[in-house]
């Protein structure tokens, strides 16, 4: 743990060190863990001579006299033809080491510049901030966004005559390169391609997008031009890296900020316990408008980052009670969250910028580069789930001249206990690496579809790294491409490209319909793999906060019908995995556990669900759900424990059943933090790995076997009991996942371990080994003991 | 396991719809077709083309009537004398078509029409069939061009492009956004050079909705050879399903559907032409053709206001509300307000705001009537304007009073 910086309260009258010494004071039991980031001074660098006069100009008009360190190296790396990522804090002036670059080649070459970024808001700053540094100079460079809210008659205009194009992923794959011919001209004469945040394009998303880069190089390849890439990103372990593997070439990383910074304190706090015997703490809620409420009040600007759009309004309701009581009163709290219309978003970040409100409460649409101005105290309601993320909502805080505060409250959620609980970790840790895998075989098949459309394929033309011939085979055989001599042509009746979604690897989404009254009003998409969890007929589906019953599924039309509903519960699906080995990469045997990385085939059997009463949680009732059996081919690593030594730790099959159940819920969430990758991305089973029985947690909150068609079993009444516990890639075919899993599986077993014996509760709760119903007097024995004797059983191998 | 039966797998998994890609492996295909062929035989036989009974090129020329002029590209040539007809229309109206409104002087045209491998656009959607027409001194002239193979195409657009003649326009239906923006793409994907862009182009499908649309269900080529042209195609194939018979040809050597798509742009194009001349016909005689009086005079008053008006008034009898309103607005136009005014008062008792606000405000500028102005503009809703006015004029009132 860091020490405090030295505090002097009569020299220094920073309102932010008050605040962040009297938190400390009054709240040192909740206050886990801190860090003082020292202020730093900037470095500065001469505009480069080769910079355009007119540039100079424009800089000089908006009060630049000179550059930082890193637009002064990015300038350096672009000129001399290399691929640049430029990796620094928020509000570290990024946006200037493209736009230099870009606008002097506009300025001297009317070349060409497509400017990526992920959603549109941030779009639209960008060439409100092109246009301010093309007035200031005069320049005559011409920015124009093309999205799907750039009116029809107006494409035409951004085609021919924009020198910098600004749009998003998603418009590139489905609007830009489809209709290449539309383009030509400015695809011959493009030069710079720059991809903002570059760290969101990570995971599926990331896995898409890289491929919708390798059509946008075909293209400019078919007109003559190979664009150099310039791409920013926030801070994550393997920047050039994830640039490589965006572009597929060698990039070089500019990572060294030459920006001032002011200080910063980091605070970790972990709400109160108020029931010791359950383990439940204060929630994170009121301990989040406990310290926005004091820094509010002492003139301090505030956010506070919320996890979801309902916890936002709560949190929002909550301070306007306080601070927002007077109607005549412009108001002093506002909140920020996806869901609003653009003008409304447009309108608060005005006033953002202005300074006219105290206290924001956002979601993560905050946390990408919108410009809101300056904010002096940054509190985050729950663990955003990553190390980056965590940085990123933290970095809103912060002025160059002026000390910063951030405070992480943790919720009662595993990771959030681990973080919490373990301060050095987290301040230790370097930001986790952002993975994509381009060459996933369904994300890749269906990019060479969409490029086949764009161009035929020419016999030994590069795409991908997977054996193309074959692949181009494949879509030949299923009628999609016709090879002619030596090159394959698009031969189908569709527009390939509208039915490629860049956040799934399924097809087929299903639409939600709300039949409310006779409607047939489409409100929402479920993509395919998360549709039997989520719209079975019976289930509660919230959108906006606002839940709706499905009354019917159409399975083969893809379709889920709704309507109204005020029910007082929430619905929770129970699935049955069975998973089968079918290979083994990499085995690992020691004394008493082997871990193994292989491929697995897994059936899942929406079997039924829970209806669950808000506030209270209870149980009030049971459905049944019939629906077909998914079935899935993915990669996954799993653990076996060594019979005799199972037989030996523990007194029934019973118990170390529950106690693999516990260990698996902790290293599932373990996992997932190490992975920089949503809960949902991965899986997690306990089986026999051979689909014969699988675990489930029963109503009674013990493990329950059941065998293929659900039936329980008894585990004393197997011949053979080997539990293997699995985590999964949770996408058909995997999108690469499982590898890295297997490399951390030891850092998974040990944080497991750690999270679940350091965890105050006193039995096992959500914190930790997952929700415990039961009572310790029913069972007699412990669930987390027998979790934590399994967790250490694993933790000897290969030592 | 391979890669082809892994992609097959996954894409099952993924959700795939069975109609795409297979979703069984390919070994498991070949087996089911052998076992559907033992059980029903005669179908399978269909279903397969040897060979044998794969149509080549020279016989499918042979079959649509035309020649093979290079490898892959099959031209088909007919001249239709203008003393013909179709449906109750004669050829020979096309000897000399009337301007239409908006056009100044004669400029030939080539009738246009292209049949493609898919409705979606973007690049990877071409033409595989192209036909044009010119109208000659005593016969109309049609040439077709279809490709049998993918590199055949670069010869198509060459002799297509070459067979438009420098001094003629482009005359099509929905031409202008479908048919001239995907050979455009075309020519450009290929590097060929193209004057399909910056030609003059008359879309038929523009005008025919102005006239039309109120009158019709729709405004298809057919249903305006059912409507305007007298007759109805028979054993016609959609054209929505010229691609699978294109793809047919190509992947089977099929070409029953295809010798169909020829005839169906044959009797498009023709239908085009004679469509131009119909036209022209109904603009002069609105009435005989039931076209929508309303939609023409809006037309006209677009590019003639002359016209317009005199079309209106020659049958100011027979006027709808939205035609009256029209008549009235070219009379303010040019002051004629005694014959504007009682138009604007008959749709004013239907209740027609606009009329009232004419009302009003005529009787406040022109006729200098307050108190009638007054009565008029009390009638209006009340939107921002309407109380602007309603006071303006109570102060006009009480000013006049005063003096």
């Amino acid at each position: 743990m860091s020490t405090p910086a030295p505090y002097f309260p009569d020299s220094n009258p920073d309102p932010v060190e008050a605040l962040a010494t009297q938190l400390r004071s009054r709240y040192a039991g909740r206050i886990t863990g801190e860090l003082v980031v020292p202020a730093k001074s900037g470095c500065y660098a001469p505009f480069p001579e080769t910079l355009d006069a007119r540039l100079v100009q424009a800089l000089k008009g908006r009060g630049i006299g000179q550059l930082y360190t890193h637009q002064a190296s990015s300038w350096a790396s672009v000129q001399s033809g290399q691929h640049t990522v430029i990796v620094t804090p928020t509000a570290s002036g990024k946006t200037l080491s493209y736009n230099l670059p870009v606008l002097q080649a506009a300025l001297q070459r009317k070349a060409k510049a497509l400017y990526m970024f992920p959603t549109k808001a941030l779009a639209q700053d960008q060439v409100a901030e092109l246009l301010e540094l093309n007035q200031a100079g005069g320049l005559g460079v011409r920015a124009f966004t093309f999205d799907g809210d750039t009116p029809g008659d107006a494409r035409k205009a951004v085609r021919t005559k924009g020198d910098i194009v600004v749009t998003n992923p998603d418009m590139l794959h489905q609007g830009i390169l489809p209709h290449h011919t539309k383009w030509a001209q400015f695809f011959e004469g493009l030069e710079y391609v720059v991809i903002d945040e570059m760290h969101t394009y990570r995971g599926v998303f990331g896995s898409h997008v890289a491929n919708v880069i390798r059509r946008l190089r075909r293209i400019c390849r078919f007109y003559g031009s190979d664009p150099l890439f310039i791409l920013c990103s926030a801070t994550i372990a393997n920047p050039a890296e994830l640039a490589t593997h965006l572009i597929g070439e060698t990039v070089n990383a500019i990572t060294e900020s030459g920006a001032p910074q002011g200080a910063k304190h980091l605070l970790l706090w972990n709400p109160p316990v108020v029931n010791p015997d359950l383990g439940i703490r204060a929630s994170a809620r009121s301990q989040t408008t406990r310290i926005a409420r004091l820094a509010v009040q002492q003139g301090l600007k505030s956010i506070i980052f919320a996890q979801s759009r309902l916890m936002v309004e709560v949190l929002t309701k909550y301070l306007k009670d306080k601070f927002d009581k007077d109607p005549r009163r412009p108001p002093r709290v506002a909140a920020y969250r996806g869901g609003y219309l653009p003008t409304e978003r447009r309108a608060m970040e005005k006033k953002l910028r202005e300074g006219g409100i105290d206290c924001v409460i956002a979601t993560s649409a905050l946390e990408l580069g919108v410009d809101i101005g300056a904010l002096d105290v940054c509190v985050l309601n729950g663990y955003p789930g990553t190390i980056a993320g965590t940085w990123q909502r933290l970095g809103r805080a912060g002025r160059r001249q002026r000390t910063a505060l951030g405070v992480l409250v943790a919720s009662s959620l595993p990771l959030d206990q681990y973080i919490i609980r373990n301060p050095e970790f987290f301040l230790g840790a370097s930001p986790e690496q952002a993975r994509i895998d381009p060459d996933q075989l369904l994300i890749l098949l269906d990019h060479i579809r969409c490029a086949a459309f764009e161009l035929p394929f020419r016999q030994g033309e590069p795409f991908g790294e997977e054996d193309l011939a074959e692949m181009l085979a494949y879509l030949e055989e299923s009628g999609i491409l016709h090879r002619e001599g030596d090159q394959w042509h698009w031969m189908a009746d569709s527009y390939p490209a509208n039915s490629v979604s860049l956040r799934s690897v399924a097809e087929g989404n299903f639409v939600v319909v709300d039949a409310t009254e006779g409607k047939q009003t489409v409100i929402a998409e479920v993509d395919f793999s998360s549709a039997p969890m989520t719209i079975y007929e019976g289930a509660i589906y919230m959108i906006q906060s606002a839940p709706y019953q499905v009354e019917r599924l159409d399975w083969e039309g893809r379709k889920a019908f709704v309507t109204r509903t005020r029910a007082d519960y929430y619905t929770d699906a129970i699935d049955y995995t069975r998973l089968k080995i079918l290979e083994h990469f990499v085995e690992r045997t020691a004394h008493t556990a082997a871990v193994a990385h292989g491929e697995v085939h897994l059936v899942r059997r929406i079997a039924g669900y829970k209806k669950i009463r808000y506030y209270t949680h209870e149980n009030v009732g049971y459905g049944n759900i019939n629906l077909p059996d998914q079935e899935m081919h993915t990669t996954a690593i799993w653990w076996q424990v060594d019979p005799t030594q199972l037989e030996s730790r523990f007194a029934s099959r019973q118990q170390a059943l529950d106690g693999f159940l516990g260990a698996s819920y902790a290293m599932h969430h373990v996992a997932a933090m190490q992975m920089l990758s949503e809960v949902a991305d991965i899986g997690r089973a306990v089986g026999d790995g051979n689909a014969r029985w699988f675990a489930t947690v029963g109503s009674n909150g013990r493990g329950t076997l059941r065998d293929e068609e659900g039936k329980a079993l008894d585990p004393f009444a197997l011949p053979q009991f080997t539990p293997t516990l699995f985590l999964y890639d949770n996408y058909p075919g995997g999108i690469g996942l499982s590898e890295p899993l297997f490399a951390r599986q030891q850092a998974i077993v040990a944080h497991a371990y750690r999270l679940v014996s350091a965890c105050e509760c006193e039995h096992g709760c959500p914190s930790c080994i997952g929700p415990i119903l039961a009572s310790d007097e029913v069972r007699g024995y412990s669930p987390k003991q027998t979790a934590l004797g399994v967790l250490s059983l694993l933790a000897d191998h290969d030592t | 396991m391979t890669l082809k039966s892994r992609l097959s797998q996954l894409q099952a998994q993924a959700g795939a719809t069975p109609t795409g890609v297979p979703s069984v492996q390919p070994q498991v295909a070949a087996s089911l077709q052998n076992r559907l062929g033992h059980l029903r035989p005669e179908r399978l036989q269909g279903r397969t083309t040897s060979p044998q009974n794969k149509l080549s090129v020279e016989a499918l020329a042979q079959a649509v009537k035309g020649e093979v002029i290079s490898e892959g590209l099959i031209r088909i040539e007919a001249c239709l004398p203008l003393n013909g007809e179709l449906g109750i229309r004669s050829l020979n109206g096309l000897r000399d078509i009337p301007l239409l409104p908006g056009e100044t002087e004669v400029i030939p045209g080539v009738y246009i029409d292209t049949e493609t491998t898919g409705l979606s656009g973007g690049s990877g959607t071409l033409a595989f069939l192209a036909g044009m027409a010119v109208i000659e001194a005593s016969h109309l002239k049609l040439t077709q061009w279809l490709i049998t193979c993918f590199a055949a195409e670069s010869a198509l657009l060459c002799a297509l492009e070459q067979a438009i003649p420098a001094s003629h326009r482009l005359i099509s239906y929905n031409g202008k956004s479908y048919d001239a923006p995907l050979l455009l793409t075309r020519f450009r994907l290929l590097g060929l050079p193209t004057s399909v862009g910056t030609r003059e182009h008359l879309d038929l499908l523009h005008p025919v909705r102005r006239l039309f649309s109120k009158r019709w269900d729709d405004c298809r080529l057919v249903t305006l050879e059912r409507q305007l042209l007298g007759f109805e195609r028979k054993d016609d194939l959609p054209g929505s399903e010229a691609p699978e018979a294109w793809f047919s040809y190509l992947r089977h050597g099929n070409a029953r559907q295809l010798i169909r798509v020829v005839e169906h742009n044959r009797q498009d194009i023709l239908s085009l032409a004679v469509a131009h001349a119909t036209l022209a016909e109904a603009i002069a005689d609105p009435l005989r053709h039931k076209a929508d009086l309303y939609g023409l005079a809006r037309w006209l008053s677009e590019v003639n206001e002359p016209k317009a008006l005199a079309l209106l008034q020659s049958h100011q009898d027979r006027l709808c509300a939205d035609s009256s309103r029209l008549l009235a607005h070219l009379f303010r136009r040019t002051e004629r307000w005694m014959a504007a005014v009682p138009i604007w008062e008959a749709l004013a008792k239907q209740g027609c705001v606009e009329s009232i606000e004419r009302l009003a405000k005529y009787h406040e500028h022109i006729s200098k009537d307050l108190q009638v102005a007054w009565q008029y503009c009390a009638q209006l809703p009340g939107s921002t304007a309407d109380r602007h006015r309603q006071k303006r004029l109570q102060e006009k009132l009480k000013k006049k009073t005063a003096c």
